[in-house]
């Protein structure tokens, strides 16, 4: 009972003879060792089907011609590509929205971090209730808030301005990127930018020399988000925005479907244009994203 | 440990976050109400004046060459074009007519109509198309239709729009595999029944007809059910209780329902007029029931040797019965600060030229009758028979009630995920059609009580 147990869990392997080839592994054992390849690779197998099939699908139709019915894309042709990025303006809409994500991403980042740092290294008579403020703000939706948002907007002359999206993306992302950084700056002791002080540095150079560097990942999770966010973002851009000069890759797809007609291949080559510099995005910076939310996850 | 901050050091730093706020307010915006003058004024008549187009994308083109047209035409006013997908367009405007921020001239359709008026959205129209050279020359229904639909309920009511042009629901059919099968064209709805049968294959793929089960499917259904029904009013002779529950039309939908899975794919339980119009494009199915916007789609897919689109079957008798489809035009927005160019622009946008270059573009039948007459209807043949079937006495039309500022609640949001059960079979035709009857009923009565 006892050598079965022991050849089942852990075979033993003979000891090689000097003149004799070396032997295959036996059959069972072999099939033993890819077992767990197999119950990984299986279910992955399963899960990247139903993810693939619908992009391959929007690769079939962007690549193919109207009126074509073939499973693959084949004649190729960039008709689609060349419609939407010339004759529908995603030239001008991908502008503008590299420019939104991109300005987002740094206000975001910018305030998050000051804000962020004020909350990990002060205390304050009304921190709770402001982290509690902060909270309750993730519950609002953007929608409740169009009509009033438009209102100040129009106020300060910023309706139909790209600075309109941006300071109304940075404000609904700052919340959740105040409180993922100073969970960041929490996790950098205390002492390290004291040691800073001790050497001659004031507060904000201690925080540039010292905390700064360490809180990359942080950075990189917090902007990534932010910039993605924004980049996918429609009801802001669709309401404040009204030159079509000035629209954004969302507002600009959304415009691909009319009343009672739809352009399929125009459709899913703008869906690629779209999610092209989001897919290069996270494979850039999937390493730090893991890495930055990870650390804010368990150790914020 | 941990530093309580200074006062001077907070009020830095909220001067800092300000500072940086501020900077995204860059000059280029405005105050989202269109050329500076006061609201609802009349203006100069020169100028510039801003249009929201309510399908834009697709026509995003024609309009533009229209719009350079009027420029041209008309060197001291600018339009600027702003194109809204038709999806968006009613939270857009519902919007900003909220915040104040509407456009001089927009797209208003009779589906939204009603909802704008309500709000007091609107401009009347009535005597600036009285003294216009457009009096006389607009198709005399689609007016009506509008004045119908904004809100007075009667032909005679105030005018917000005016009509560029009309859809119309269309059978769309295979000739191909009608021609293999033996079929005849699907004029009668015996005919149409008997084709979804015959063309089902569902072993190969090949099924007879594509039903609308998502987003849309209300307005579909009502087309078929009264179609086959063959009543010809919404509304009872006292104008106060609906007719959809009325023991034909029940039997009219199930009959109808009863195609689904038997004659059609299973998935057309969650089909928007998208989906159901790229599977036909693409697929092995006999017919489709949609309107002339699907017109190009359908001829990029399979040229013009493939298909054809017809009116709608005729019911017992012979008679075409059909549900009004929503007609579409250009109003002026009341807090307009330059009415006078937004009505110049309406008046040259539905001129015979442009009215005639725009609906050509779009597959719908123009809404000026010198328009109308143009050689390209007699060539686009499902223009040219909605046309006819509009105009030639042939067809009864069942007119929707647009004018009730509940309608697309009712007909969408209500009904849309019942309708599913009732494909599904978890509701009966005659429980989702008494459900339907009272909703009607009930916004009937407040409507009726509130206009006195």
């Amino acid at each position: 009972m006892i050598t079965k147990d022991i050849d089942t869990v852990a075979p033993a392997v003979p000891a090689p003879v000097a003149d004799e080839p070396p032997q295959r592994p036996r059959k069972g054992r072999r099939a033993w060792d890819e077992a767990p390849r197999r119950q990984i690779y299986l279910p992955l197998g399963i899960y990247l089907l139903f993810t693939l099939v619908p992009f391959y699908w929007i690769l079939l139709f962007a690549l193919r011609p109207t009126g074509s019915t073939s499973l693959v894309p084949w004649p190729m042709t960039f008709e689609h590509f060349d419609k939407v990025w010339n004759d529908r303006s995603f030239g001008t809409y991908f502008e503008n929205s590299v420019y939104v994500g991109l300005a987002t991403l740094l206000m975001t980042t910018l305030v998050a971090l000051a804000g962020g740092y004020a909350l990990a290294r002060f205390d304050f008579k009304v921190k709770r209730a402001f982290m509690l403020a902060l909270l309750c703000s993730q519950f609002v939706p953007g929608a409740l808030l169009l009509v009033p948002l438009f209102q100040i907007f129009a106020e300060l002359q910023m309706i139909n301005s790209l600075g309109s999206v941006i300071l109304a993306e940075t404000v609904f992302q700052l919340p959740l990127s105040m409180i993922l950084i100073s969970g960041f700056i929490r996790n950098v002791p205390y002492s390290l930018e004291e040691a800073a002080w001790v050497d001659g540095c004031n507060r904000f150079t201690g925080f540039r020399v010292v905390v700064l560097p360490l809180l990359r990942p942080g950075l990189i999770a917090v902007g990534s988000f932010a910039f993605v966010h924004s980049w996918n973002h429609f009801l802001f851009a669709l309401m404040f925005l009204s030159d079509q000069e000035k629209q954004t890759i969302p507002v600009g797809l959304n415009s691909l479907m009319s009343a009672d007609s739809v352009d399929l291949g125009a459709l899913a080559a703008g869906g690629i244009v779209a999610a092209v510099p989001v897919v290069i995005v996270f494979a850039f910076i999937q390493k730090w994203l893991i890495t930055g939310f990870s650390a804010g996850a368990v150790k914020g | 440990m941990r530093r309580r901050s200074s006062g001077a050091r907070r009020s830095v730093t909220a001067v800092a976050v300000g500072a940086v706020l501020a900077l995204t307010a860059t000059a280029c915006g405005d105050d989202g109400s269109g050329a500076s003058g006061d609201k609802g004024a009349e203006g100069s008549g020169k100028g510039e004046i801003t249009f929201w187009d309510n399908n834009g994308g697709v026509r995003t083109d024609i309009w533009k060459e229209i719009i350079a047209d009027f420029e041209k035409a008309n060197p001291d006013i600018d339009v600027k074009y702003v194109p809204i997908a038709a999806t968006e367009y009613q939270s857009k405007v519902d919007t900003s007519i909220q915040a104040e921020g509407l456009p001089d001239v927009g797209g208003v359709g009779a589906a939204m109509l009603a909802g704008f008026a309500a709000q007091n959205a609107l401009e009347p129209l009535d005597d600036r198309l009285g003294k216009s050279s457009l009096n006389g020359k607009l198709n005399d229904d689609m007016v009506k239709s509008l004045k119908a639909a904004g809100g007075g309920g009667a032909e005679d009511s105030t005018l917000y729009s005016v009509p560029t042009s009309a859809n119309n629901g269309v059978l769309y059919y295979r000739t191909d595999l009608f021609e293999a099968a033996g079929l005849e064209a699907p004029t009668t709805w015996d005919a149409f029944y008997e084709a979804a049968d015959k063309l089902t294959d569902k072993d190969d793929n090949a099924f007879g007809y594509t039903i609308r089960g998502g987003a849309g499917s209300i307005a579909q259904a009502l087309d078929a059910m009264y179609g086959q029904s063959g009543i010809t009013s919404f509304w009872d002779s006292a104008n106060e209780k609906t007719t959809v529950d009325d023991p034909k039309n029940v039997a009219a939908l199930e009959k109808y329902t009863g195609l689904f899975k038997k004659a059609t794919p299973a998935a057309d339980l969650n089909n928007d007029f998208t989906k159901m119009v790229a599977q036909w494009d693409s697929g092995t199915i006999g017919m489709l029931n949609h309107n002339l916007g699907s017109y190009q789609d359908h001829v990029k897919a399979l040229g013009t040797d493939k298909f054809r689109g017809i009116p709608q079957p005729t019911g017992p008798g012979g008679k075409r019965v059909q549900v009004s489809n929503p007609v579409d035009g250009l109003g002026i927005f009341k807090t307009s600060k330059n009415k006078e160019a937004a009505w110049k622009f309406i008046e040259f946008a539905t001129a015979a030229a442009q009215n005639s270059k725009f609906n050509e573009s779009a597959g719908q039948v123009p809404s000026n009758t010198d328009a109308a007459k143009a050689a390209w209807v007699a060539k686009a043949e499902p223009t040219k028979l909605a046309a006819q079937a509009l105009t030639d006495g042939s067809t009864t039309i069942v007119q929707l009630p647009y004018y009730l500022p509940d309608w697309n609640t009712i007909s969408k949001t209500d009904n849309e995920p019942a309708f599913q059960k009732v494909l599904n079979g978890s509701l009966s035709e005659k429980e989702f059609l008494g459900t339907l009857a009272d909703q009607l009923n009930e916004a009937q009565a407040e409507w009726n009580e509130q206009k006195g």
